[in-house]
């Protein structure tokens, strides 16, 4: 009788069968998730006496840390530069294909790029704790871990002042709480001495170049900004966008005093000049017929105590009476003359 | 030449579960972490006789947290895009026709971006966002796509065409206003993109609106396949032409809608799985629907597989992954010659 | 009644078979069609108040050269279209009041092949053609599949069943859609210009094989054509349009004057009368002579 049925209405009886055949695996699917979410949880709570620590990260999350934080991965290259510099790279567990500073970090086990890390990686690390950052990572990869049940410590900085409360209250989450109020006091130190010596002194007009092609350059609200301005500098670009296009008549106009270009490579970074001041607009730039730009560390982009090192750095360079000679800077201006000879 | 039956129909569909239940068991064992087959095997026997307790966490994690929602999502994702695929290709007339054409990805788009520039602090503004961006675009086209009253096809591609048009270009002027780290996530998402975990209630919505979607067109695969002699014929022979046209076409835009609010604008899928399966089965489409949606999510799967890893532990984007088998299935399909 | 009486007296000793005159299947009375024009312009009429009766197993012909209103008929006939005045009935029922399912049990319309979407059988596409008689979400039922053998044996192309569409000759194909226009099992049979791209030999096939269908499957045949000598040769009755203008009604040998068709089809005819009563048509010389 069934299949007298389904003679008479095949379609019918497909689409019903279709749909049955829909239902059944979806409702499996769901249990399996559902059984097994439910398990990881019994599971988390399970796990004996762990002592956990309940914390507000940078962005105000509530992140129930397991004590003691044994095995960290980072999703950031600031991160693990900051980690590194907090001397808990012991306990650092996994990266981002992108940490490169120090040269330890580029031996940790990846977990791919920071905008989509492969999740499977991270669980598979078994991470206590995972550190993102608001500026660098996506708000989706966050919420996937935390549905994942895996801690993840968000940090965040606009200004480099708070880029030093951050790496204090970071370095107190990860049990390296001494090391941290080192690094802060070192770091707070230094910016003062460097505040103090440019006490009184006109902040150069400058414009970072972030890429020539097109021309990008930054915000006002970025952290990078704010750095350029402890190193008694000002941007000539205002603008409320994180990395702004800039047209290169807007640059003629202003004439910065400066050119910022952040490059570890120092001569890839002059060859790149050289052939930069051949352009049209850039050739009209005083800053460059003058030879006036700046080379600091790339380090300027990470939020993490070098940039301390690189806003030291741009300091002497632009306001190089101020400063005691040094040999790095010296041979530097040296090269810069042998690329004007040429 | 046998005509179709109901047993025919459900034995082709069995054939093609079979593969993709084949596909799902190699997506879960294969992945940046390596699973052995045996261990897989005998954590899925675990759950199924209710002892999940007993699995080691990260075995859990991985694969019940992390790779079969992404299946599962991967397969509601092709089978939507599939089957509004095969439905654009008979409404509009065209073998080229895929979900996009009518410019119903350009409005998610825009919708996803306007959300990441309003409001990227709410969870789930950017799928609803992009479902909105989708709906408004459907039914901006609709009217615009209408002659005399009805949805006429050639009218309704072009008004899609430029709508899709119009539409990217505001998102390209919209993309250089965002931040760079949004930025990158937004290529991602414009290039299609599974890694992102679904919350759990979100795929239930998404599987409803499925097997809504598909059991609307499935209604009028009959009749499709009359209109596809010619509407004229197919309005002589009783079909109501202006009802299918409008059934097909609010389905399969929502159903595109769905897909793509989920996971960007995967491409390909829509175009060459009808097309495949026309290959195989023939294009009677009370066939070509059910193995379309069948087919899709096999092909969503596959292609996610291999886009997890193939550069492992780097993951591209699955739209990228179908773009690069597409192309070559596509110039087979061509020089097979299709009439 | 009048036009049938006309047509009664004049055939009488043609129609001796009959001792009742078969039922009147399809009425057609003062139908008329204009699309309207935009804005407050006048409509433009199509088709002005036309009509004829047309009865079981009857072959009738409208006849007419381009943009005389004869699509628009067969649109209103087959209840496509509402007539603006007048109605078309068939067997009692207004075509265009009829809803498309029911009509297509009734009616079945056989345009000029569109070019197919996707790859078809020939045996699928003959099948189609019992779509209106099931409900919507089915599968062919075995009495489908022999109605649709039986629709193929009758054009004579059972052997095409299993053949592709686009692989076969036009000829073949006009026979695959006449096929499944007999698979709807209709009680009409409406051809739009069916031997527009048939050679003479396929033109003759297929009017003999509609008088041959007419007959046994008590059809009414409506064929649309503006060829003057196949209509002469196997209508029973002619339908003469000209300009949206229904000129007139009745037998080939009454509707085909030789002043009335040179001025429709402006060209210079001679009308012969051939030994059963019909007539033919030639063309009388050239206007125009290279010599002079």
């Amino acid at each position: 009788m069934l299949i007298a049925i389904t003679k008479r209405h095949g379609h019918l009886a497909a689409f019903y069968s279709f749909l049955a055949a829909a239902a059944l695996f979806c409702a499996g699917a769901a249990q399996a998730g559902g059984a097994d979410q439910q398990a990881a949880r019994e599971q988390h709570t399970e796990t004996p006496a762990a002592a956990s620590v309940v914390v507000t990260d940078d962005v105000g999350r509530q992140v129930e840390v397991p004590q003691p934080v044994r095995r960290i991965v980072s999703l950031a290259p600031s991160v693990t530069e900051t980690i590194f510099a907090l001397g808990a790279q012991d306990r650092l567990v996994g990266d981002t294909d992108y940490c490169d500073y120090p040269a330890e970090a580029k031996l940790k086990p990846k977990v791919g790029g920071a905008i989509n890390p492969n999740l499977e990686q991270v669980v598979a690390l078994r991470p206590d704790l995972v550190v993102v950052t608001k500026s660098l990572n996506r708000r989706e990869t966050v919420d996937a871990l935390d549905r994942l049940h895996v801690p993840t410590y968000a940090t965040d900085a606009r200004t480099v002042e708070e880029m030093i409360e951050s790496i204090g209250r970071l370095a107190t989450v990860i049990d390296a709480a001494d090391q941290g109020k080192a690094q802060v006091t070192s770091l707070q130190t230094r910016l003062d001495e460097l505040h103090r010596k440019l006490e009184g002194v006109t902040p150069a007009r400058v414009l970072f170049v972030v890429w020539t092609e097109p021309l990008i350059s930054v915000g006002t609200e970025t952290f990078l900004a704010d750095a350029l301005r402890l190193a008694g500098a000002d941007s000539v670009i205002h603008s409320q966008q994180d990395w702004p296009h800039v047209s290169l008549e807007e640059v003629v106009r202003l004439q910065p005093d400066y050119l910022i270009f952040a490059n570890s490579d120092t001569d890839h970074a002059l060859e790149d000049f050289a052939a930069l001041r051949q352009q049209p607009g850039w050739r009209d730039l005083k800053a460059v017929q003058e030879n006036r730009l700046a080379i600091i560390s790339d380090a300027i982009n990470r939020p993490a105590p070098r940039l301390v090192d690189a806003i030291e750095q741009l300091a002497r360079q632009l306001h190089s009476d101020i400063f005691a000679p040094q040999p790095g800077p010296a041979s530097r201006t040296l090269k810069l003359q042998a690329v004007a000879a040429r | 030449m046998k005509p179709l039956t109901f047993r025919r129909l459900a034995w082709i569909c069995g054939s093609l579960l079979v593969v993709l239940f084949a596909a799902i068991v190699l997506a879960l064992k294969l992945g940046a972490v390596p699973i052995s087959m045996t261990d897989l095997v005998v954590n899925l026997a675990r759950v199924a006789v209710g002892q999940s307790a007993q699995l080691p966490t990260e075995y859990r994690l991985i694969i019940f947290d992390l790779r079969l929602p992404r299946i599962v999502l991967g397969m509601l994702v092709g089978g939507a895009l599939s089957v509004s695929g095969a439905g654009f290709q008979a409404l509009l007339r065209n073998p080229l026709a895929d979900p996009y054409v009518l410019g119903v990805s350009s409005g998610a788009a825009l919708g996803a971006i306007i959300a990441l520039i309003a409001a990227p602090q709410i969870p789930l503004v950017t799928p609803a966002a992009a479902f909105l961006g989708a709906t408004a675009t459907i039914a901006a086209v609709y009217f615009l796509g209408r002659r005399e009253g009805q949805l006429d096809s050639t009218t309704l591609l072009l008004a899609g065409i430029i709508s899709a048009s119009f539409l990217s270009a505001l998102i390209i002027f919209l993309m250089t206003t965002l931040a760079g780290r949004e930025l990158r996530g937004m290529a991602f998402w414009l290039m299609g993109d599974l890694s992102t975990p679904l919350p759990p209630s979100l795929r239930w919505i998404f599987g409803v609106g499925l097997i809504i979607g598909v059991g609307a067109i499935y209604t009028t695969a009959a009749d499709l396949n009359l209109i596809a002699t010619g509407e004229r014929e197919a309005m002589h022979l009783g079909v109501d032409v202006t009802r299918v046209k409008l059934v097909v076409y609010i389905s399969a835009s929502l159903l595109t809608g769905l897909a793509v609010a989920v996971s960007g604008a995967i491409g390909y899928v829509g175009l060459l799985v009808p097309h495949v399966m026309r290959l195989l089965f023939g294009s009677d489409y009370r066939v070509l629907i059910p193995t379309s949606v069948i087919g899709g999510a096999i092909a969503i799967v596959v292609a996610d597989t291999l886009a997890r890893t193939v550069v492992a532990p780097t993951e591209l984007p699955v739209g990228a992954m179908t773009a690069l088998a597409g192309a070559p299935v596509f110039i087979y399909l061509l020089r097979r010659r299709l009439p | 009644m009048s036009a049938s009486d006309t047509h009664r007296t004049v055939l009488g000793h043609a129609r001796d078979t009959q001792p009742s005159e078969p039922p009147v299947r399809l009425n057609v009375e003062q139908a008329s069609y204009a699309y309207h024009a935009r804005g407050n312009a006048a409509p433009v009429f199509t088709l002005s108040a036309t009509s004829f009766v047309a009865r079981q197993r009857e072959i009738v012909s409208i006849l007419g050269p381009n943009a005389s209103g004869k699509s628009t008929l067969v649109a209103l006939i087959a209840g496509a279209l509402k007539p603006l005045s007048g109605r078309v009935e068939l067997e009692g029922f207004e075509t265009s009041r009829l809803d498309p399912r029911t009509r297509a049990q009734r009616i079945a319309v056989v345009h000029q092949e569109s070019p197919l979407l996707f790859p078809t059988r020939a045996g699928e596409y003959v099948l189609q053609g019992r779509h209106p008689h099931g409900k919507s979400l089915r599968f062919a039922t075995e009495e489908d599949i022999v109605i649709a053998d039986n629709a193929l044996a009758q054009v004579g192309a059972k052997h095409l069943r299993d053949r592709w569409m686009h692989e076969i000759s036009g000829g073949e194909k006009q026979r695959i859609i006449l096929a499944r226009a007999l698979a709807q099992q209709p009680i009409l049979l409406l051809l739009d210009e069916p031997t527009l791209h048939l050679d003479i030999g396929a033109q003759v096939e297929l009017l003999e094989r509609l008088q041959q269908l007419a007959h046994e499957n008590r059809y009414t045949v409506i064929v649309v054509t503006h060829e003057l000598s196949l209509a002469a040769e196997f209508a029973d009755q002619v339908v003469l349009l000209h300009k949206g203008k229904c000129l007139r009604v009745g037998t080939p040998a009454e509707v085909f004057n030789r002043e009335l068709l040179e001025q429709v089809f402006e060209a210079p005819l001679d009308i012969a009368i051939g030994p059963e009563g019909r007539p033919r048509v030639h063309i009388r010389g050239v206007r125009y002579s290279a010599r002079r």
